[in-house]
């Protein structure tokens, strides 16, 4: 399982990919709009990244809280961590739309139909 | 009398060379931009009848554009930022001079933003995650991000607006510019013809629907060969066309180079077939009979005619035929050229290109070869056409563009007296 330092590294990679910028110069602090000029479809375009790296789907009313690299860095290791710390409050939505992620997940078995 | 409209910047992306100096001179020299198709990972290219293009090989957009301008756009849309950016500083046009309201950017395309469209489509339904079609995906395929990233570029912020009329669409982008600004709702219109789809379904599509040349694979640069007899369907090509278009007024205004005025259009359709022309030529006739007569010249004041000429058995043979019907015997005093047998098919560049070519050709006085011409065909044989480059006064050039969708367009260009 990922560990804290695990996820921040890789998210501060995946936004300095995405921004052309070295990982050192992108801080927690970071507000992702004021510090690293990201407009809103830049943050929608980031986060589909991570969403990749991390095999997550972020529900749209997890988006608001996610304002600073730092709160990315939380709420990823949230989604992430092993059960017992899934039970921070901020996404009550979660578990459902986790639930929805398997199932389109377990699909690509059926594949070889297509082929 | 209407506003008259001139033509005072240029700008090229293509097979044969990117920027206006270097196609030019490939042009002229009767240069072939088509090649091999070296693959269509992961298809196997024994899968596709035709296997040969006109490529423009290795572009990378950060090597002609500012760095991220050209990020969130798909290749077309690259094609289409260079070539204007190209066709401004040709123009020597300076936003920042204008009134942004008053400059309008109108884009020709065909197919549009197939690259990244088809990649998504194939992730989608192979791997069934919805939740991972690219968050750009819509603002990328939604065919107007080339007129829309141009305008974004250049803060033009005047009538935005993109014609998707197949292989004419770049003609009528002309035309359209033209009445924007005879209209008076514009002073200057960037306009741009672009696409980029020799991708694995949109070609797979043309070689199923038995378009394409198949049985020169294995000599690409023989296979794009308009009027020739052993002609058997066009070749696809890529790239953009750029042409800055203003009121003369406007542009004598700003002491701006003209290379030539745009004098006439016409826009019509044959209300016939979707992809096969009216074997008469009637209709292909009365378009350019049309355009003559909105630039007020008659069919003996004509010169050169930048024909549509995309190497297809039909095709070809039609236009030629229209041509006699307009031209009568005049149609062999003209001098007669096809660029798409030096860069392919470009389809929704094809018209802007052809722009590009006929300003040059009026202000050069000369006509770039049509390749391939080794034995004309009597069926579409025309006196003023030649596998050798031409040398032509030309006062008065004809643009044909024909599309799908039983879509017509002729546009006429002028000889400015410098």
């Amino acid at each position: 399982m990922a560990t804290t330092t695990d996820v921040s590294n890789k998210i501060v990679q995946a936004l300095a990919d995405y921004l052309k910028r070295d990982a050192a110069s992108i801080e927690p602090t970071h507000h992702l709009r004021e510090d690293l000029g990201l407009d809103s479809m830049a943050v929608i375009e980031m986060l589909y990244r991570i969403e990749e790296v991390f095999n997550l789907q972020i529900p749209d009313q997890d988006l608001v809280g996610l304002t600073t690299v730092g709160h990315v860095i939380d709420y990823v290791q949230g989604r992430v961590a092993p059960a017992p710390a899934k039970s921070a409050a901020k996404t009550p939505a979660k578990p459902p739309a986790k639930t929805a992620t398997k199932k389109p997940a377990a699909k690509p078995s059926t594949k070889s139909k297509k082929a | 009398m209407s506003t008259r409209v001139v033509i005072t910047g240029l700008g090229v992306v293509s097979p044969i060379g990117i920027g206006v100096p270097q196609f030019w001179k490939a042009a002229l020299e009767g240069r072939s931009g088509i090649s091999a198709i070296p693959s269509f990972d992961p298809f196997p290219l024994e899968g596709y009848r035709s296997r040969i293009a006109g490529r423009i090989v290795d572009f990378s957009p950060d090597q002609y554009l500012p760095a991220g301008q050209g990020d969130r756009v798909d290749r077309y849309a690259q094609f289409a930022l260079v070539a204007a950016k190209e066709a401004l500083a040709d123009a020597d046009f300076k936003m920042d001079r204008e009134d942004p309201h008053r400059v309008g950017v109108i884009v020709g395309a065909g197919m549009g933003g197939m690259v990244m469209g088809e990649r998504e489509i194939t992730q989608l339904y192979e791997q069934k995650r919805p939740h991972r079609v690219h968050p750009n995906f819509i603002p990328v395929i939604t065919l107007n991000s080339a007129s829309g990233i141009v305008a974004m570029a250049y803060g033009a912020k005047g009538p935005n607006l993109t014609i998707s009329t197949a292989c004419s669409s770049s003609a009528h982008a002309l035309g359209q510019a033209m009445h924007a600004i005879r209209a008076g709702t514009a002073d200057a219109v960037i306009v741009v013809g672009a696409d980029a789809s020799i991708t694995p379904l949109v070609f797979a599509g043309f070689c199923s629907l038995r378009a394409l040349s198949t049985k020169y694979n294995d000599a690409p640069e023989k296979a794009s060969r308009p009027f020739d007899r052993g002609r058997d369907g066009f070749v696809m090509g890529e790239g953009a066309g750029a042409l800055i278009l203003e009121s003369l007024a406007h542009a004598k205004k700003r002491k701006a180079r003209i290379y030539a005025e745009v004098a006439g259009y016409a826009a019509t359709s044959e209300a016939h077939h979707m992809v096969i022309p009216r074997e008469d030529g009637e209709e292909v006739a009365t378009t350019m009979r049309l355009a003559l007569k909105d630039a007020g010249v008659t069919p003996a004041q004509v010169d050169y005619i930048n024909a549509h000429a995309t190497s297809t058995t039909v095709g070809d043979a039609v236009e030629v035929k229209a041509i006699r019907l307009v031209f009568k015997s005049r149609a062999d005093k003209l001098a007669v050229n096809a660029t798409k047998s030096l860069v392919g098919h470009t389809l929704g560049a094809a018209g802007s290109l052809a722009g590009v070519v006929s300003a040059l050709t009026l202000t050069s006085g000369q006509v770039h070869p049509t390749l391939n011409l080794d034995d004309p065909d009597p069926a579409c044989a025309l006196a003023g056409l030649s596998k050798e480059q031409q040398t032509r006064k030309a006062k008065v050039a004809l643009i044909n563009a024909f599309g799908f969708g039983s879509n017509n367009a002729a546009v006429v260009l002028k000889a400015v007296a410098s």
